[in-house]
């Protein structure tokens, strides 16, 4: 491809008291993309999007957005960039309603409250929760909460959206919704994402792309048929020597 | 001009009965002193002076989630500028409030910077902003200039003159003082409330970790709320000198003090616009009206006044976790939010599923409450 990657993340380690979180990874995502990042538990997939939205800084290795090398910048200034990051574990702010929730996203790189709400009504629009704006956030559901995170991440008005397992725990159908809801999303803003995803059938129907992080190693790579077919993978979800 | 604006819809975005309200209120506050006598106007000035210095002590805590037990710190430190600048050089007040606002601010910052810089937050700031005001108060002790551990005195005029160059004369004045200060202490936080700042504020608050990844660079806000917080209650200060004349280290630095300022507040409503000047009418009367009634008895029991204050921060602690205001202002539709949201608050927090299963009488409340099965019919 002629195009220079979005994100370009080259050779980023990251160790937490010798033990290698995320060893030699790089992975890219261009322009318009959904791109998967899948792996057993503990693999090091929320660590190594940590590195990326700069919760935590690599030990070594580059990661270039747009260019420009944001490895150890501070989150707010990778926020700034164009980067927005959901938890896996939500974090909503409790005593704000969904509305003022998604508006202190919506304030990026503005002072105007009317701008910030407009950006808030938008991103609201698209997960479908305009009847929960008025809501204080601690009144969710654990599903609405997931959509809040969205939400707020999607009123900074990303080039690149981080997901971290916004489905878990989700049921069949409201996986689905989610789902529709972030392919009506890609069509309408052309927000890159790349999501940390353990419901396959969720990864399936979003990713273009697929990486697989085993014991923070990328083990391999490819569309979601090809990397649900590779022997490796198969190997690091089912163990080693599984009875033949 | 979109900070004007902005003041503007602070008050235009409210409920109408709200903007009535305050309007009368407002209105009976400046006709008070015509009716008063001179003790019951030092009452009122005692209420608006604890209104204010919780309202500012509400900015940094309310809002932004940044715990002070040492604001004693800025009152001091504020009322000692404007004073000792007022002595030695003759220095109207109106220009030692600027300077005691550039003091406190530069103590603010340095707090600030020390704690937010190397991680200090929560219980450990708290004992940083009392560590602070604690040596504060026994460098002043031992800082001659200003009297020391003897006290600093301002020269007092007695006169029923109101000298508003120099602030000298008769109670009414510092009654529109403190009436002045409690409208500034109220219009500034309304104003940070609707705009970015509060909306960062509270996103602090409530999860820093989310607030720095929606964008916030929480550094430079949490700084920004201790300097805001710390100028406003300088102001406070420099009423406090010019109101009382006599200054103590031992008094004004005392932890006890910095208690006092916090109690409004917390009682009122934390986090509120209207609960630290609630809190500090409410404390204020009791505690009054307490003395008054052990004087009429011919009574005097020394500290009862802080027992009635512990009992009264147990009881709201108790009974009313939130402060009076959000309850009342709730009765009083003066509540913005969505009707339901308080009872929607009822289900349990992360609860999967579309409100699992609401307590049995608590059904009809919430509106969001799939419908009932019909019940009888099995």
């Amino acid at each position: 491809m002629a195009e220079p990657p979005l994100l370009d993340v080259v050779d980023a380690s990251r160790s937490f008291r010798g033990l290698k979180a995320v060893s030699n990874a790089s992975l890219q995502v261009f322009r318009g993309e959904v791109v998967a990042l899948i792996g057993p538990n503990g693999a090091g997939k929320t660590t190594l999007f940590n590195l990326i939205a700069g919760a935590l800084a690599p030990d070594a290795g580059r990661i270039v957005f747009d260019g420009r090398d944001v490895a150890g910048l501070r989150p707010d200034q990778i926020c700034a960039a164009g980067i927005g990051r959901t938890f896996q574990i939500v974090k909503p702010f409790a005593d704000m309603t969904v509305l003022e929730n998604v508006m202190v996203g919506g304030f990026r790189g503005t002072g105007e409250r009317a701008v910030a709400a407009a950006r808030a009504g938008r991103a609201l629009a698209a997960l479908g929760m305009d009847g929960l704006r008025d809501r204080l956030a601690s009144s969710l559901t654990l599903p609405d909460r997931k959509r809040l995170e969205v939400a707020r991440a999607l009123a900074t008005e990303p080039r690149l959206l981080l997901l971290d397992e916004v489905m878990a725990g989700l049921r069949p159908s409201e996986t689905d919704r989610m789902v529709e809801a972030f392919r009506r999303l890609a069509g309408d803003t052309g927000v890159t994402i790349l999501l940390i995803e353990h419901v396959m059938r969720a990864v399936m129907a979003l990713a273009q792309r697929v990486y697989v992080l085993h014991h923070g190693v990328i083990i391999a790579s490819g569309t979601p048929q090809q990397v649900t077919r590779d022997p490796k993978v198969l190997e690091s979800y089912l163990g080693a020597e599984a009875p033949q | 001009m979109s900070a004007l604006r902005d003041l503007g819809a602070v008050f235009t975005g409210s409920p109408v009965r709200c903007r009535v309200a305050l309007g009368v209120l407002l209105a009976v506050l400046i006709a008070l002193p015509l009716v008063l006598d001179r003790y019951l106007l030092s009452v009122m000035i005692l209420i608006l002076y604890f209104a204010y210095v919780g309202q500012a002590w509400n900015i940094m805590m309310g809002l932004c989630g940044q715990l002070s037990l040492g604001h004693a710190l800025y009152v001091g430190l504020g009322a000692y500028t404007a004073a000792a600048l007022y002595q030695h050089f003759g220095v109207i007040p109106w220009v030692g409030a600027v300077a005691a606002v550039g003091v406190c601010v530069a103590a603010a910052s340095a707090i600030g910077w020390l704690a937010f810089r190397f991680g200090i937050s929560g219980t450990y700031f708290a004992l940083l902003t009392i560590a602070f005001a604690e040596f504060t108060r026994i460098g002043f002790d031992h800082f001659g200039w200003v009297g020391g551990s003897g006290g600093f005195f301002l020269k007092v005029v007695q006169s029923d003159r109101m000298d508003w160059v120099n602030l000298r004369g008769h109670p009414v004045m510092f009654y529109y003082l403190a009436l002045g200060l409690a409208v500034l202490g109220f219009v500034v936080s309304a104003w940070i409330l609707r705009g970015r700042a509060g909306f960062y504020f509270r996103a602090i608050r409530d999860n820093e970790d989310a607030a720095r990844a929606a964008g916030v660079d929480t550094f430079r806000y949490k700084m920004f709320a201790v300097q805001v917080s710390a100028a406003l209650t300088a102001l406070a200060g420099v009423f406090f000198a010019f109101y009382y004349n006599n200054l103590f280290p031992e008094q004004i630095f005392n932890i006890g003090r910095s208690i006092e300022i916090i109690l409004a507040p917390i009682i009122g409503g934390i986090g509120t616009l209207f609960g630290p000047i609630l809190g500090a009418a409410v404390l204020t009367l009791l505690s009054e009206g307490l003395n008054e009634a052990l004087a009429a008895a011919g009574r005097e029991i020394p500290g009862v006044k802080q027992i009635l204050y512990g009992v009264a921060l147990g009881l709201a602690i108790m009974f009313m976790p939130h402060g009076i205001w959000p309850a009342l202002a709730r009765r009083l539709g003066f509540d913005r939010r969505d009707a339901d949201a308080p009872t929607a608050r009822l289900v349990p927090p992360g609860g999967d599923g579309p409100a699992g299963a609401p307590p049995a009488g608590a059904a009809p409340a919430g509106g969001r409450v799939a419908a009932p099965r019909k019940a009888g019919d099995g």
